[in-house]
């Protein structure tokens, strides 16, 4: 039987050395690969409403984002107005959003500009579904990133039909509709 | 005795105070109304002006004739035409005999001239060698009928008059339909104009909103006009005429069928069909369908609920008609049966957009009994995608996958493939095949966006466009 050699300061020194050089080697590769963010593909997005009910916050770190570049500027907004509206104004009546969370603004004669009031959207994803079907598809979702808490299994994306999010990298956490908005931002 | 006394009396302030502090504070959580910091969604909130204001027909006193511009370009001595809306024979198949390339270089196929337009969907005819569009001038705030050499692009004519026009998706959406003789146009506010082929001479003109009681459609007119002969056949859908012909040579109305059911002009063009041996004129109007004999007479018609039509009618068999729209609207298959006193028009089938072939923008092309479409925005898993159904049995033949979809993309059957273009401007060329989705090629040869005007082809030249250009391609083969 070999005797057990007794450790002396030299296997000390040793060990604390390949400790440091590990955690150094594994501190640098963590640092160059990137950091991931959910988010979700506005192309495969189907509007199915999951993103409002499945968020672990209340209201869902997924909002409705709108493409100025995109949008028609219409009077007969489909994201705007309920399919069957009485008219086309203001009236609660008219609304598609829920929460009247869209602002209709008068620019001139045709044209009306639509923002989204952040505080209010849910991201029911009701209005996407308005202007895909009948405008432009300038409104659409994401996820907000200074409102997600980035769960390392996000709700929404375990409970999404239609694979719609995915992992991002933290350095450009959006996929916008169009090239004028990438550059933008 | 005594002590009770003393608890009587400790107890009872205990008491007197609980009960007010009970009452104070549920006054406090009943009095407030809990909607206090609701606020009302009321009418005119957004500052625009009242519905009867914007609705009511703004006044255009517009001068036709307008004014010509000639330029360096002339005519080319190129073979091939394409003279009207889907061709010569209104199916989108080009039937010239010219052998077109299988396969396209790495680079795409060569881009022989290109043209900046103004932002719009209206699509060129070919004609003589000369390429014609119908385009709105933003900056001289005027429709400009152009005249272009098919060549290489080089402007020959301009005919323009001034109207008053706002971007609402682009503006111009038509194509001209054109002869030996004369061009007829219809502008994105319902002018009609007419001018000789050659030299760009105004003949007539004629306000179909001013003469005629026409609604302006949603994001102006897409009709594209229909030359029969000497006539010209336009459908004004007004109070007093559904359909109109007007004589090429003088402008003058020969004959107006009634509109009894006041419909509406929709963005869908006058097709003529011929049902039981007759040839009509059938047009899908905001309201419903309608067979016009060539003398003006209804022979049939079919109320259809659908607030926005584009495609146009497309005959699948000797008695049957398929209309389809989009925004919801999905599709009628409607079979006009021969009575004694002349004709009825009945419902066969009619779907949704998940449910069946449906088109937004584009109008199906029937071949060999089958039709090829592209399935609009609400049209479910199918939705974009290339499709081809069979009318008779009415199954979903093939489709072309969700790794392939196509927008609102114009299509075109050429020398037995399809050309289809996506809203970007990617061409793909695929084999016309009755069993699946075979991709020959595919490449990007516009650079915008909205690349929804119809394909045309002349020769071995194809014509396209985006939102705000047209260019000239060769696709022609060994």
């Amino acid at each position: 039987m070999k005797p057990e050699r007794k450790k002396d300061r030299r296997d000390f020194v040793r060990g604390a050395a390949a400790v440091l050089i590990g955690g150094a080697v594994m501190s640098a590769a963590r640092s160059r690969s990137p950091r991931l963010v959910w988010q979700l593909d506005p192309e495969k997005c189907t509007q199915c409403g999951r993103c409002a009910t499945h968020c672990v916050l209340a209201p869902s770190a997924v909002k409705c984002f709108h493409s100025y570049s995109i949008c028609g500027y219409c009077d007969l907004c489909g994201g705007y107005l309920r399919p069957d509206a009485k008219s086309r104004d203001t009236g609660a009546e008219n609304q598609l959003c829920p929460t009247a969370a869209i602002t209709r603004t008068f620019i001139e004669s045709p044209y009306y500009q639509y923002t989204i009031d952040e505080d209010l959207c849910i991201g029911c994803g009701i209005c996407v579904k308005g202007c895909d079907v009948f405008g432009n598809g300038s409104m659409y979702m994401q996820v907000k990133h200074d409102l997600c808490v980035n769960c390392n299994e996000c709700a929404i994306a375990r409970s999404c039909p239609s694979d719609a999010f995915k992992r991002v990298p933290a350095s450009d956490p959006y996929i916008l509709k169009s090239d004028r908005e990438r550059r933008i931002s | 005795m005594k002590q009770r006394f003393i608890n009587l009396i400790v107890a009872l302030p205990i008491l007197i105070l609980c009960g007010w502090l009970s009452i104070v504070l549920l006054s406090r959580w009943f009095a407030p109304d809990p909607s206090f910091q609701f606020a009302r969604s009321l009418p005119g909130a957004d500052g625009g002006p009242p519905a009867s204001e914007r609705d009511a027909a703004e006044e255009l006193d517009i001068d036709l004739s307008g004014t010509l511009e000639t330029y360096d370009g002339v005519p080319s001595g190129l073979p091939g035409a394409w003279p009207r809306f889907r061709g010569a024979d209104f199916d989108n198949i080009s039937k010239a005999n010219v052998k077109l390339a299988d396969s396209w270089p790495e680079s795409g196929p060569e881009v022989l001239w290109s043209v900046e337009l103004g932002e719009g969907h209206a699509a060129p005819v070919v004609f003589n060698g000369c390429v014609y569009v119908f385009d709105y001038d933003e900056t001289a705030r005027a429709d400009a009928l152009r005249c272009f050499s098919l060549a290489d692009g080089s402007e020959i004519w301009r005919r323009s008059y001034a109207l008053p026009a706002k971007r609402n998706h682009g503006l111009s959406r038509t194509i001209p339909a054109v002869t030996e003789d004369c061009i007829v146009t219809i502008g994105p506010r319902c002018h009609v104009s007419c001018v000789e082929t050659k030299t760009g001479a105004f003949k007539w003109g004629i306000d179909l909103q001013r003469d005629y009681g026409t609604t302006e459609p949603l994001w102006f007119t897409g009709q594209c006009p229909l030359i029969d002969g000497n006539l010209a056949i336009l459908a004004p859908a007004g109070p007093d005429a559904l359909l109109m012909a007007v004589d090429c040579k003088s402008g003058e109305v020969v004959w107006k069928a009634p509109n009894p059911n006041a419909w509406k002009m929709s963005h869908s063009s006058i097709m003529p069909i011929t049902l039981h041996g007759e040839e009509m004129y059938v047009y899908a109007a905001i309201g419903g369908m309608s067979g016009i004999s060539k003398e003006g007479k209804v022979l049939w018609d079919i109320p259809w609920k659908a607030s926005v039509i584009a495609p146009s009618p497309v005959p699948v068999s000797e008695n049957r008609i398929f209309i389809t729209g989009g925004y919801g609207a999905g599709s009628l298959m409607v079979e006009i049966d021969k009575t004694a006193d002349g004709y009825a028009a009945r419902e066969i089938a009619r779907h949704g957009p998940k449910e069946w072939l449906a088109s937004e923008q584009q109008t199906p092309i029937l071949r060999n009994g089958l039709l090829y479409g592209i399935m609009p925005k609400d049209g479910g898993a199918l939705k974009q995608q290339f499709v081809c159904y069979d009318p008779a049995g009415g199954e979903l033949v093939w489709s072309s996958g969700k790794t392939h979809r196509f927008g609102l993309g114009p299509f075109f059957l050429a020398d037995g493939r399809f050309f289809v273009l996506d809203d970007d401007g990617t061409l793909t060329m695929l084999a016309e095949s009755r069993t699946g989705y075979e991709q020959l090629a595919q490449h990007r040869v516009l650079d915008g966006h909205d690349a929804w005007g119809p394909i045309a082809l002349a020769g071995t030249r194809m014509l396209l466009r985006d939102s705000t250009r047209m260019v000239c391609i060769e696709v022609g083969g060994e």
